[in-house]
């Protein structure tokens, strides 16, 4: 007898945990940016991961997975969010949030074209469509 | 003057590379390890960011918001790592997860009582359609096997 197989795959729970702590960080952030500058911000919240990383640390019993190829990404990773939010910050200086976070809310689509060119990804059309409603809702929440 | 659009720009490209590199990371580490190696490539930024700021002045509350944000955004690194690591596809992960300003605005009608306006209104009702038809994965698609760093 074949059993049923659901089709709710896993990582979108993940992607829903994400959006939700990520969710918080941006509500903190607007809390924090009545009184503090946002670079000033940005070094508190790099602070403020590091008992995450520590956590992560402990689980693997102080054992680092040191693949080069990985690391490096995981770095470039960070180096470049990082490197994106002063480029944001330089952008707010000259020009609204209002006007400045809708436009850099299209960064996904990039994601997209690249993952389309580098790694062979592929969309169906139920989730190309999903994209560009999601790169309106972004624009649109950000205002 | 440089053109705000110019900096924006930047930000969208490094933002966007960011998110192939984070696939490309997951290909070959744990999230667990990935988190490690993000907040690594975080902290390098550190240095320069104090050469043009402090924290000088900044009162207990604040410093104590700004570090709850990070852990926030810790976790949620974790939650984007899982995500991938699960086989969620760069393409489907970097755009759903980018819809997080929902629940900013959620908490902030919940704690803050502001009342969404009827574009915000919009908004909510576009991220929510999105986020269920980015999910949607056909019954005849193949389950995507994640690649042992084989990029």
């Amino acid at each position: 007898m074949r059993t049923k197989q659901s089709h709710f795959p896993v990582w979108v729970l993940y992607a829903l945990v994400c959006t939700f702590w990520w969710g918080l960080w941006g509500f903190l952030s607007k809390i924090g940016s009545a009184s503090a500058t946002p670079l000033q911000l940005q070094i508190l919240f790099t602070l403020g991961m590091l008992p995450v990383a520590v956590g992560m640390l402990l689980k693997m019993h102080w054992k680092l997975e040191c693949n080069l190829k990985g690391a490096s990404y995981g770095i470039l990773s960070g180096v470049a969010t990082g490197l994106g939010v002063l480029a944001y910050y330089a952008a707010l200086h000259e020009q609204d949030a209002s006007v400045v976070t809708p436009v850099t809310g299209l960064f996904p689509l990039l994601t997209v074209v690249l993952a389309f060119v580098v790694l062979r990804e592929r969309l169906n059309k139920v989730q190309m469509t999903g994209m560009i409603l999601a790169l309106a809702a972004i624009a649109i929440l950000s205002i | 003057m440089i053109h705000w659009m110019v900096y924006a720009s930047i930000a969208i490209a490094l933002w966007g590379i960011c998110g192939l590199f984070m696939k490309l990371g997951t290909n070959c580490l744990s999230a667990r390890s990935m988190v490690i190696w993000v907040t690594v490539g975080f902290l390098l930024m550190v240095p320069l960011m104090w050469r043009m700021t402090t924290l000088h002045g900044l009162s207990l509350g604040i410093v104590s918001v700004g570090l709850m944000g990070g852990l926030a955004n810790g976790l949620g690194n974790w939650a984007v790592f899982l995500c991938l690591e699960k086989g969620a596809k760069a393409s489907v992960a970097i755009p759903l997860t980018a819809l997080y300003p929902l629940f900013t605005v959620v908490l902030a009608t919940v704690f803050l009582k502001e009342r969404p306006t009827g574009l915000q209104w919009i908004g909510i009702a576009l991220a929510l359609a999105a986020g269920a038809m980015l999910s949607y994965e056909g019954t005849n698609e193949a389950q995507e096997v994640p690649s042992r760093c084989a990029q």
